[in-house]
């Protein structure tokens, strides 16, 4: 992947993140709106199901009841939160450190003493939020 | 290496790259020798096909194609937000054949480059 276009996905992940934060937060009855495919497909919730209001809880300062949501929340909001800032540190200083970061990231992520630990999380937490029926 | 062997390779390989691809790799293999027939026979390449079902077939908003095709950044990315609150599930329908054919290039470039 090259490093402009990675740039470039992050920014509109990340704006149309919060994008979609405000909106729910703002204009939907219950705080939020159904736009996942899984769910609306066949009922049951996927992985990150919860996390919308996980972040609206964390923002609020909320952080159990985040954590009991789903703990991906923690994750996005690190994520919107800190990335915008380091991608515009880059382009701005013209390095590439989240760049190389990535990059490391995938290697280290691709081992399999790695992956499979964080895949039997994943599915642990998949079968947690089937069980709490978010 | 002789040219008989670049065009069974060709033949075999040619819908695991993109149309613009093909002059580079086959010119890449003409100039390689003949000892790495080897190597390039054993590439692993992926089908973007079986990208493509998996992509239709549910694994597209959990990412999973995106990390068949080896693109674990993104898939991760996939995954933490229900496909992209399922617009990047359906851009990627449309997507995923290609950024598989360029993750292929990328593995020849790996291997024999």
């Amino acid at each position: 992947m090259a490093k402009n276009k990675l740039y470039l996905i992050v920014l509109i992940a990340c704006f149309s993140g919060y994008l979609y934060l405000f909106y729910t937060t703002q204009y939907s009855e219950n705080g939020q709106i159904s736009v996942c495919m899984i769910k609306n497909a066949t009922g049951y919730s996927c992985p990150s199901c919860g996390t919308t209001r996980a972040v609206q809880a964390l923002f609020k300062g909320d952080l159990i009841r985040s954590l009991m949501l789903n703990p991906f929340g923690i994750i996005g909001s690190l994520g919107l939160l800190i990335l915008p800032f380091w991608i515009g540190i880059d382009l701005a200083t013209k390095r590439k450190s989240f760049y190389a970061t990535y990059i490391k990231m995938e290697t280290v992520l691709k081992q399999k003493k790695v992956a499979i630990p964080l895949i039997i999380l994943v599915v642990l937490n998949w079968i947690w939020i089937i069980y709490k029926e978010l | 290496m002789e040219s008989q062997k670049v065009d069974l390779f060709m033949m075999m390989n040619a819908k695991y790259f993109e149309s613009y691809h093909l002059p580079a790799v086959r010119e890449k293999l003409v100039q390689l020798d003949d000892e790495r027939w080897p190597a390039v026979q054993s590439l692993q390449l992926k089908d973007p096909t079986t990208s493509l079902i998996i992509s239709i077939v549910g694994g597209g908003a959990l990412g999973i194609d995106r990390f068949f095709i080896g693109d674990t950044g993104m898939g991760i990315g996939k995954l933490l937000t229900c496909g992209g609150l399922g617009i990047w599930t359906i851009i990627d329908w449309f997507l995923i054949m290609g950024a598989t054919r360029e993750k292929n290039m990328e593995i020849f470039q790996n291997a024999l480059y």
